[in-house]
């Protein structure tokens, strides 16, 4: 479903120039839970801002449903960002001049439906309905976080892409929205590529990859 | 409503005091507009008004050949038959020189001009007769009312005094005569017959050697805006004539175009005005845009594309000139109120003729409105230019 080879990224040039990944190779299939791991710095970031289609790579490409994006205009990729994948931040980046339920509305809107229906069903679902209607910024970060979680699902999207979904949150939260992910994923058959740094709270998943140092290192099927 | 007509109306509204201040701006812009019509255009209006009233009517027809040699009572009769006519009267202008005996000694004033009225038709087709102060009007062949500024310049001479006037008349003799003072005139601005002399139009005839003619007609209209039409049924009407007949328009637009280009003038510094207005609109936007850097990464990164954003903000600087022309409209259309209601003049001097122009007041609003949008795209262009993991990495 989504494939990256020999992903590469540097940033600056010359004697600043810093290579954040080197020859990233794998894939992801529909359904599956991946957990990308790695110490801070790793470039497990990078290489999921990339996968997301929300950076460009110096050298390489990544595949969604078998189409190159590498030449995709701006336009495209927003359009297939919003379309196809799903997005879920470590500081779950809701808009705080919203209320939860138009935050999750939002991604449906912006591809020009409604989504209220589908963002109330969500948002019940992960046990926010009697918050919805509150601004983003008046909620827990545990409940932000759920809620950016429905936002992730809300256009269902073939791939959600999470990025320290856990970071920010306690261990009791951290552990409801793990089971949350999961449950998701085998309700909705979506695909979860979830860069971590803690390993252990996931649980058991489909596939780890392990990033050190820029280079995807290891790729283990669980 | 469109999410991100939504999301602007909100990001302004919990941000208040830059909404408040980019309102304020565009506000003050409209009210500067405002003030500066409500000022100019309505001395420019209360000149003309004056001009009209005292001076020239709603028509004013002359002679090509100096003096209109067709009986006024015809042409009077004539003009009063016609749709939209109120009255019409004769006119005769000379110069004089004056001698009067004052408290301060003997007092002689040299060209003085001298207005020759019809007493019974000139009370309706002018305003001159309403601006004696002081005793009456010409009400017979000895009347004479002198113009308040001809009154001071004698030393002071008051109703009762007599002046001695001495005009050329045709024939290149001088002619003298005695009159009483029957009356003072005086308009405030100066735009009456404040420094001329008015007399019965027969005894200005009969100092002139003019019997029976006429130096011009003033025509006062029910409907002034009908003006132009009553003007060219006049000219057609007469053929053989050399009349020459202005609208109170073309005659102010002679004597005022000068006043005019000011007015001009004095709307583009407005109009500087509001443009500055536009600048702190950037200012404010390019501020929101930096403090919304990273909800516009958040957008970028689910799949808003460029154009949402432009949008976006675009649509923001669309509910501030929106709320600020709706606001400064108030603010200006409240001024306007308060200095129509009140007579507005300043230091007594001429009362300001303060109308409402709609079409003026549209486009001061609409420019306003148009201004607000163009400075918010600037800002809203940069905020398209930001990459999402970039902006989303701001705090």
């Amino acid at each position: 479903m989504l494939s990256v080879e020999n992903l590469g990224k540097i940033y600056g040039s010359g004697s600043t120039e810093v290579r954040a990944l080197s020859g990233a190779t794998f894939s992801v299939e529909r359904g599956q839970v991946t957990l990308v791991v790695g110490s801070s710095g790793s470039g497990k970031s990078t290489l999921l801002n990339m996968m997301g289609l929300l950076d460009r790579p110096t050298s390489g490409r990544v595949m969604l449903d078998g189409t190159d994006t590498s030449g995709m205009g701006d336009g495209r990729l927003s359009s297939l960002r919003n379309s196809k994948l799903g997005f879920v931040f470590q500081f779950s980046n809701l808009l705080p001049d919203l209320t939860v339920l138009e935050n999750v509305m939002l991604p449906v809107q912006i591809g020009g439906g409604s989504g209220r229906a589908e963002a109330e069903r969500l948002l019940e679902t992960v046990g926010l309905k009697d918050q919805m209607h509150q601004r983003a910024n008046k909620v827990s970060g545990g409940q932000a976080q759920r809620a950016a979680i429905a936002r992730g699902l809300v256009n269902r999207p073939a791939l959600v892409l999470a990025d320290e979904p856990t970071g920010n949150l306690d261990s009791v939260t951290a552990a409801s929205v793990v089971d949350l992910i999961k449950s998701m994923a085998s309700r909705l058959g979506q695909a979860f590529v979830i860069v971590t740094h803690d390993r252990e709270q996931f649980g058991e998943v489909d596939r780890i990859v392990t990033v050190r140092d820029g280079r995807v290192m290891q790729e283990v099927a669980a | 409503m469109d999410y991100r007509l939504r999301l602007a109306v909100r990001m302004l509204s919990n941000k208040k005091g830059s909404m408040a201040a980019a309102v304020l701006a565009v506000s003050v812009g409209i009210l500067v507009m405002h003030v500066n019509f409500v000022i100019f255009q309505g001395l420019f209006d209360a000149f003309v008004r004056d001009m009209s009233d005292y001076r020239f009517g709603d028509i004013y027809v002359t002679d090509e050949e100096n003096y209109i040699t067709k009986a006024d009572t015809v042409l009077v009769g004539w003009f009063e038959r016609m749709p939209y006519v109120e009255a019409a009267t004769p006119r005769m202008s000379a110069s004089a020189s004056v001698n009067a005996t004052a408290s301060v000694g003997r007092v002689q004033q040299y060209g003085v001009p001298i207005v020759g009225v019809d007493p019974v038709t000139d009370r309706r087709a002018s305003g001159i007769h309403a601006t004696v102060f002081e005793g009456e009007y010409v009400t017979g062949r000895n009347s004479l009312v002198l113009g308040a500024t001809v009154a001071r310049d004698l030393g002071q001479i008051g109703v009762g005094d007599s002046v001695r006037i001495k005009v050329t008349d045709r024939w290149g003799q001088d002619q003298m005569k005695r009159f009483p003072v029957t009356g003072i005139s005086g308009t405030a601005g100066g735009q009456g017959l404040d420094s001329s002399m008015i007399m019965h139009i027969d005894t200005l005839r009969d100092l002139m050697s003019r019997q029976g003619q006429t130096d011009s007609m003033l025509v006062r209209l029910s409907e002034p805006e009908h003006s132009a039409q009553v003007r060219d049924i006049f000219l057609e009407s007469f053929p053989a004539d050399d009349f020459v007949a202005e609208t109170i328009e073309e005659s102010a637009e002679e004597s005022l175009s000068g006043f005019r280009s000011g007015i001009a003038m004095i709307n583009m510094i407005g109009m500087f005005g509001m443009m500055s207005s536009a600048f702190a609109i950037v200012t404010i936007q390019m501020m929101l845009v930096t403090s919304k850097t990273r909800e516009i990464g958040i957008m970028r990164a689910i799949g808003a594309r460029r154009r949402d954003i432009l949008v976006l903000f675009i649509l923001q600087g669309l509910v501030i000139g929106a709320v600020g022309a709706g606001c400064g409209t108030a603010l200006g259309l409240g001024y306007t109120f308060y200095a129509k209601e009140t007579k507005m003049s300043f230091d007594g001097s001429i009362e300001l003729e303060v109308s409402y122009d709609w079409q003026k007041i549209t486009q001061t609003a609409l420019t306003a409105l148009s201004l607000a949008i163009v400075a918010s795209v600037y800002p809203a262009y940069r905020a398209t230019k930001l990459q999402p993991v970039e902006a989303m990495r701001a705090v």
